[in-house]
């Protein structure tokens, strides 16, 4: 009792509260879609002049799939997935070739006929949140950008934006690590760093909601490393997060070494680990953003509001690293 | 911590099933408890008969008598007429009339079963019966050659004591060692006689012809012998008069003297228990179901004072109804274990109530055994899913590959436990056959993608709800209670509705936020 007291005070946001008062009150079932079909959000990005990552090939139907098998066997990097995925699940990495087997990111190989029925099983649904048909959609492979590179020993990092009413609330990068099998998914033992809205430093980090300080791949220092240009992330996330019309967002951002930073996809269920990331609680940033925010605020104006209120509730509830 | 809104509606929602409830149970005086000893027993009779000409039906009815009181009789005519004959201790129904077609018609009554032994064979020589009676009783019948000279034959060689007891005591002894039950033998007096051999009319009408043939007042009966989980069977056993009554003498016990407890006595003077004449067919089926109540408390459920609840009681419904009716009231207590689970303490399970309706498919069989069962078809399905995994099939024809597969592993479980508790279980566990399936797709897909750890922690949670739902599902309290007081419905409602305004932590948040609080402390 005394932790539900603790917590309560530091304003950390429980499932149940997420649930009922955020993403239940603010996203509309019907504007689901455009967050849980990568499909739509690509093409609403695409409209509104976001960069995400190039589309290779699209299957909706399974006969489809034959012509993207044939897009596959041209190439020797990209990645396999779901549109309709969620947490990560059914996406394959391919990051070369020797003859006709493809090199997945942890060493292992699959054949032509192996990513085939991988994405047959995706087209059925086995991927998709409620089991209906789905799409497999093939994209361009991200090169990581070097300083990412150089903290994340494999797999592509992340930066995971809460956005709450279109004002970023709280970001953290997400490492891939060993065990996580190069996938930037926190409950599979990838590391969380939370990121300070204003300067980008990581302030903290976390796996499996126990504090950090190093990779336990690469043993580098994470703390006190700065992600840079937080602010053309943290406004591709807003932006992006804009065009869906849901008001509860966490907005996923990849930084690729030539193309810079790209959305890569939106959740409208976003997890709290960002909580532990970060060492601090939504509740009091949000509450903010709910007393400050008018009606109609321009989009540079609630990232600036996001920022200054990321700096005054971090300055009065975090006070480790 | 609980939102405003859902919890002033799950209040209403609460108190308003509390006060009904409060109502039927103190004011008008509803039983709140199921009794201790179990409550009487309800049996339907189903007929099914088929006919184009008059024709008629006839059922063998019971009477109150020595170790049974019937009450409560109901039935339905389905377009023929019904009558009563009573002549003697002995009631017969009759549905006549000109049949059209298939016609289906019932006969229900409740009984309460003595719970003391019946008479007992008298160890010193009895009195010498009314000779109306011995006339009556040891006649020479088309079933009962008592004149054959194979009885007599064997009777003279018997060389039987003067004694009325003793003499029942030698043919019993004589035909439970020496005249076997068969199902292969013949329903016939002497035919039984002649192989050494018979099935249990045979053996019961030689009984009483050797009986007869002895001077000893005799007769065949038929009733029923009532089981919770079987259906009832029909019994044939044997009357003899001594000691001026009727004691029961039944081959299927070590002793004469003896009733198979839970029998009802249906006919006296004879032992087929339905028969139809100037019909094409005709086909029956008995069911019965144990009451948790004592006789007058379960009047006063059935028909309450009040008519407006008279009306709606659930006890009046037909036994089969009924019996589903209570598993089905059960399953919102269920939902809400899965709730408090899901939402108060936080721990993920495989599927939202796969739990419960395992738990649900457990009732019929005890805890360990079943789950133990479970497991093993999950585990089956799974190394199937695996061996699948290489012919690359399509989702929805690997799934229904799947489900062949679970269907197997149950037949084969059902092979290998026969006579066991498994025969229960398999009624219980077709409903989430299924459901198994999914559940063998999902946890497959978790050990692929999210690991072996991930996929133990939910199953063991899953097991957890489980077993947490389990000891709702075979109460007999929280079955008296729900089926006699469905507005308690509205009280589970409530809860649920509260529940889902509850915004505090869950457990698991607190586990997982745990050191941020420690930051602080």
């Amino acid at each position: 009792m005394t932790i539900a007291r603790e917590l309560r005070r530091l304003g950390v946001l429980g499932i149940n509260r997420r649930n009922a008062d955020y993403t239940l009150r603010w996203n509309e079932r019907r504007l689901y879609k455009n967050v849980d079909d990568k499909l739509i959000t690509k093409r609403l990005c695409e409209e509104a002049g976001i960069p995400t990552p190039r589309l290779i090939a699209v299957a909706r139907h399974h006969f489809e799939l034959r012509s993207l098998g044939v897009e596959m066997a041209r190439r020797s990097t990209f990645v396999l997935k779901p549109a309709g995925g969620a947490m990560g699940n059914g996406i394959v990495v391919v990051i070369g070739r020797d003859g006709d087997r493809f090199l997945r990111p942890d060493g292992r190989f699959v054949t032509q006929a192996g990513l085939e029925h991988h994405a047959s099983s995706t087209v059925s649904g086995l991927y998709s949140l409620g089991g209906q048909t789905d799409s497999a959609m093939v994209e361009e492979r991200l090169i990581v950008h070097p300083e990412m590179a150089e903290i994340a020993s494999e797999g592509v990092p992340d930066i995971r934006v809460v956005i709450y009413r279109g004002v970023p609330v709280m970001a953290m990068t997400r490492l891939p690590t060993h065990r996580s099998g190069g996938r930037a998914n926190l409950h599979q033992g990838a590391v969380g760093a939370g990121i300070d809205l204003v300067s980008g430093r990581i302030v903290a980090a976390m796996i499996d909601d126990r504090g950090v300080r190093r990779h336990p791949d690469t043993g580098k220092l994470l703390i006190g490393r700065t992600v840079s240009d937080i602010e053309t992330i943290v406004r591709i996330a807003v932006a992006a997060t804009d065009c869906t019309g849901l008001g509860y967002v966490g907005a996923d951002v990849v930084v690729d070494a030539e193309r810079g930073p790209m959305l890569l996809e939106l959740n409208a269920r976003p997890g709290l680990a960002v909580q532990m990331a970060n060492r601090a609680g939504l509740q009091p940033r949000l509450d903010a953003v709910d007393r400050r925010l008018g009606t109609d605020r321009p989009l540079v104006e609630r990232v600036e509001l996001g920022r200054s209120i990321a700096t005054e509730t971090a300055a009065t509830t975090t006070r480790w690293a | 911590m609980f939102a405003r809104a859902p919890t002033i509606v799950g209040t209403i929602f609460f108190t308003a099933g509390i006060l009904v409830f409060l109502w039927k149970a103190v004011v008008l005086g509803l039983p709140v408890m199921p009794t201790e000893t179990e409550g009487p027993w309800r049996v339907e009779l189903d007929v099914t008969v088929r006919g184009s000409t008059r024709g008629s039906v006839r059922t063998a009815l019971p009477t109150t008598g020595p170790g049974q009181v019937i009450f409560d009789e109901t039935n339905s005519s389905d377009r023929l007429d019904f009558n009563i004959r009573t002549e003697d201790d002995r009631r017969l129904g009759v549905w006549s009339g000109r049949f059209r077609g298939t016609h289906r018609l019932t006969y229900a009554f409740r009984v309460e079963l003595a719970e003391d032994l019946p008479p007992q064979l008298p160890a010193s020589p009895v009195a010498k019966p009314p000779a109306k009676l011995v006339a009556e009783y040891t006649r020479d019948t088309p079933s009962i050659p008592v004149s054959a000279p194979e009885a007599r034959e064997l009777i003279a060689a018997m060389n039987l004591p003067p004694d009325a007891p003793d003499r029942t005591r030698l043919i019993f002894s004589f035909m439970a060692d020496e005249v076997a039950e068969s199902p292969h033998g013949s329903e016939d007096a002497l035919l039984t006689l002649s192989a050494r051999e018979g099935r249990p009319e045979g053996r019961v009408r030689l009984l009483v012809t050797l009986l007869r043939a002895a001077g000893i007042p005799a007769r065949p009966v038929a009733g029923l012998r009532l089981a919770s989980e079987a259906p009832p069977q029909r019994v044939v056993w044997c009357e003899a008069w001594l000691a001026d009554g009727w004691v029961p003498l039944a081959l299927d016990t070590d002793a004469p003297g003896q009733d198979p407890f839970q029998t009802v006595l249906l006919r006296r003077d004879g032992i087929a228990l339905v028969e139809g004449t100037g019909v094409e067919a005709v086909n029956h089926r008995w069911r019965a179901l144990r009451e948790h109540l004592r006789p007058s408390e379960l009047a006063a459920m059935m028909v309450p004072t009040n008519p407006l609840l008279a009306r709606l009681s659930l006890y009046r419904l037909p036994v089969g109804t009924q019996s589903s009716l209570r598993a089905l009231l059960l399953l919102p207590l269920g939902a809400l274990v899965v709730s408090l689970f899901r939402n108060v303490i936080g721990v993920p399970t495989f599927g939202t109530f796969m739990p419960v309706l395992i738990a649900l498919a457990l009732r019929s069989t005890s805890l360990g055994p079943g789950l133990a069962m479970v497991v093993s078809v999950i585990a089956i399905g799974i190394a199937g899913r695996l061996a699948l995994e290489r012919l690359r099939l399509l989702l929805v024809p690997r799934l229904s590959v799947l489900l062949c597969l679970v269907v197997m592993a149950v037949l084969a479980l059902a092979l290998i436990g026969s006579g066991t508790e498994i025969h229960n279980f398999l009624g219980g566990v077709l409903l989430p056959m299924v459901i198994l399936t999914m559940l063998i797709e999902r946890i497959s897909v978790t050990l692929a993608e999210e690991g072996t750890r991930t996929a133990l922690t939910q199953a063991a949670w899953s097991t957890v709800v489980s077993i947490a739902a389990y000891p709702i599902f075979i109460s007999t309290r929280a079955e008296h209670l729900m089926f006699g007081f469905p507005e308690l419905l509205l009280v589970v409602m409530g809860l649920l509705i509260c529940i889902g305004g509850y915004t505090g932590y869950r457990a698991m948040d607190l586990f997982r936020f745990r050191e941020l609080a420690r930051d602080d402390l």
